[in-house]
């Protein structure tokens, strides 16, 4: 059993990322994801974070995830904001960031991540999709770090976004993969 | 059969347009909403040939639906919280006129505090309106039930509304994967809507719902009581029957390693997973727990629940709402009053409220305190199971006082 | 309203409220929600407010005297963008926030 964490900004496209990717591991590579939103009162700008169980057997677990395995970080500003992405992480946690400013990657790697994998999937997103939505492109990352397949996480997207914004989103997702580096 | 992913508003959606309703009338509430905007996808893009009607209430909602099932038809809609309860006054005129419609609750809490998060308490506020209530674990679960629904209600035997509850968020907005039949193979198991009872018809005149007095008003309700009480019987059938079809099967009681239990923790929706969860998780530590999880909730199984139960030392009940003024929580209640005569020393947890997780180790906790009930080392359990500290001061403001 | 009467006492205390209450306004700057943030091209700007009038929480300002005719409240621009799909000479853009102006 794999337990994920997702955390961003509202706008940033967390939710819909943790979908896409729950779609990539449960219909394409034959595994079973369930994700557990946590909702506030939304709106733009606030932190916001979404909890996903995968597991070789149907899950049974309905509840958010406290001590993940692996941590996903959409918006590197965040313990700016008061939120502790490293909160319940354990020694094996490895942790995957939307940043690549060497500082800002260290800063996390001393959080107690045992790998950070890192890339700026919000310029990636821009050359592709013209707007600062990266949730598409840190899948990229997602499956760099072995979570599920590239070719996975790129059908779940074109299935989930259509034939012509899906082929724009994968290929950021692919670009991304591609670019994100180890720490 | 195809496998796909979908959260629980989205099983629920696609559930009802395989069930094909004619009419639909549904106001978007958080966290039903999507729901809402999906069956208007369906009509819109043609893949549900039914009567969109947009209301601008519940209350209409409802109303919309009672009269499309008088007219004839199979007729839906959904909802969640203050929409649920500001249905109230027409949902007993659905299940008095014997309208067989299955209405998806989103559950949510009622204000005030303000909430938009999940528990059973708008649910529970509608448990005696003459609608029945299952309760879903996960999202096939939910779509499962929706057929089931169709089914038991339209039964000739039962006749009533039905309300497939499910929890707000942690199944609404989760997705999960599930298999999803063919329209060929939900149309053969739900059969075509054909109206069993009253109706509306130009050519063949009935007046329905005319002033009752009370010489006939009690024979009425008798008759829904009887409609109820089958029900519990048709459930159980379509149950059997959609496993012997579809291969999965969801029964009104499900007893999970029971039968030597020291402690069984009895809740309702998706706690149960969780739950189960961790009573594999004890049972691998030798530690004798057990689960009963209850779908149908109303007409309440009391006989099963009885069944289930009777030989469990100690029973904890958990309730996802709070009943206010209540002895305990109303699934409490209901449990009680099916153990009467019975030695089950029952026991009652609060928790889960307003959108607060049920998280693996506070389900431990019930099971340990419950355990400890049973060697005797405890006398008094934790009822509030998740409450923070220092509740009644949690909001200080300054203000002015009179002297 | 000038011989109001009196409020019958003017002690302030601190004390438990029950049910809920709020006094603090923690999300009062919406500001901080922004994600992007609308940027002017004022020498194509024309100076015609449709950007203003269509601002929904009204934080832009319009002064036809100056070149930089056009002022946003940074305190309260959410970064929505309607004001760049109105602009009818689309010298409104949109750029990330926390980019170099």
């Amino acid at each position: 059993m794999l337990q994920l964490k997702f955390f961003g900004i509202g706008g940033q496209g967390v939710v819909t990322g943790a979908k896409v990717l729950s779609k990539a591991v449960s219909l394409y590579e034959d595994e079973y994801a369930v994700t557990i939103p946590s909702y506030g009162h939304e709106r733009r700008g606030a932190p916001v974070n979404t909890s996903m169980i995968v597991d070789k057997e149907p899950v049974l677990l309905n509840s958010f995830v406290y001590e993940p395995d692996v941590v996903i970080v959409f918006d590197p500003t965040l313990p700016q904001k008061n939120v502790n992405v490293a909160n319940g992480i354990h020694e094996e946690s490895i942790l995957i960031l939307n940043s690549e400013d060497p500082e800002v990657v260290k800063q996390y790697k001393d959080m107690g991540f045992k790998k950070v994998y890192y890339v700026d999937a919000t310029a990636i997103a821009y050359k592709y999709i013209g707007r600062a939505i990266p949730n598409s492109s840190m899948l990229g990352a997602i499956a760099k770090a072995d979570i599920c397949s590239i070719e996975s996480v790129q059908k779940a997207i074109a299935e989930t976004f259509g034939k012509k914004a899906g082929d724009k989103n994968a290929e950021s997702a692919r670009e991304t993969y591609e670019k994100t580096a180890e720490m | 059969m195809a496998k796909k992913m979908l959260d629980g508003n989205g099983a629920a959606a696609e559930a009802l347009r395989l069930t094909r309703p004619k009419v639909v009338a549904v106001y978007p509430i958080t966290p039903q909403s999507t729901i809402s905007e999906t069956m208007a996808e369906f009509v819109d893009f043609g893949k549900l040939d039914a009567e969109y009607i947009r209301v601008e209430s519940e209350h209409s909602a409802m109303s919309a639906c009672v009269a499309a099932g008088l007219a004839g038809v199979r007729t839906t809609t959904a909802t969640a919280s203050q929409g649920l309860a500001l249905m109230n006054e027409v949902l007993s005129m659905a299940s008095g006129l014997r309208i067989p419609m299955v209405m998806p609750v989103v559950n949510r809490g009622l204000a005030a505090p303000w909430t938009l998060q999940c528990e059973h308490g708008d649910a529970m506020n509608a448990r005696d309106t003459g609608w029945m209530q299952f309760y879903c674990q996960n999202v096939q679960e939910i779509f499962d039930m929706i057929l089931m629904g169709v089914k038991i209600a339209e039964d000739s035997r039962v006749l009533l509304p039905m309300m497939v509850c499910f929890d707000g968020f942690f199944l609404s907005h989760s997705m999960q994967k599930l298999e999803i039949p063919t329209q060929e193979e939900v149309d053969e198991f739900i059969g075509e809507y054909v109206a069993k009872n009253m109706y509306l018809d130009t050519e063949d005149p009935m007046f329905c719902c005319d002033l009752t007095g009370p010489e006939d008003f009690t024979e009425m309700r008798y008759q829904q009581k009887v409609g109820m009480d089958n029900a519990t019987v048709v459930a159980a059938e379509v149950m059997d029957e959609f496993a012997a079809k579809f291969g999965r099967k969801m029964t009104q009681v499900e007893s999970y390693l029971t039968e030597d239990a020291d402690a069984v923790l009895v809740a309702l929706g998706s706690m149960n997973g969780t739950i189960k969860y961790v009573v594999n998780k004890m049972r691998a530590e030798g530690k004798k727990v057990g689960m009963v999880k209850l779908t149908q909730f109303r007409p309440f199984p009391a006989a099963l629940v009885r069944e289930a139960l009777k030989d469990v030392p100690v029973v904890g009940v958990f309730d996802r709402s709070s009943c206010m003024g209540n002895y305990n929580g109303p699934l409490w209640n209901e449990t009680a009053g099916a153990l009467t005569r019975t030695n089950v020393d029952l026991r009652h947890f609060i928790g889960g409220l307003g959108g607060r997780d049920v998280p693996a180790v506070n389900v431990e906790r019930m099971f340990n305190e419950l355990l400890e009930i049973k060697a005797g080392t405890r006398t008094e359990n934790t009822e509030w199971i998740d409450l923070k500290e220092g509740a009644m001061e949690i909001r200080q403001v300054t203000k002015y006082v009179r002297d | 309203m000038q011989n109001q009467q009196e409020k019958p006492t003017k002690k302030l205390q601190k004390c438990s409220v029950l049910g809920p209450v709020a006094a603090i306004f923690a999300s009062a700057n919406t500001g901080s929600w922004r994600l992007e943030r609308p940027e002017v091209d004022f020498d194509q700007c024309i100076k015609c407010g449709t950007c203003a009038r269509y601002c929904p929480p009204d934080i832009i300002t319009i002064d036809k005297t100056k070149k930089e005719c056009v002022s946003f409240d940074w305190n309260y621009c959410k970064g929505c963008g309607i004001c760049a799909n109105e602009c009818p000479k689309k010298c409104i853009k949109m750029v990330p926030e926390g980019s170099e102006a």
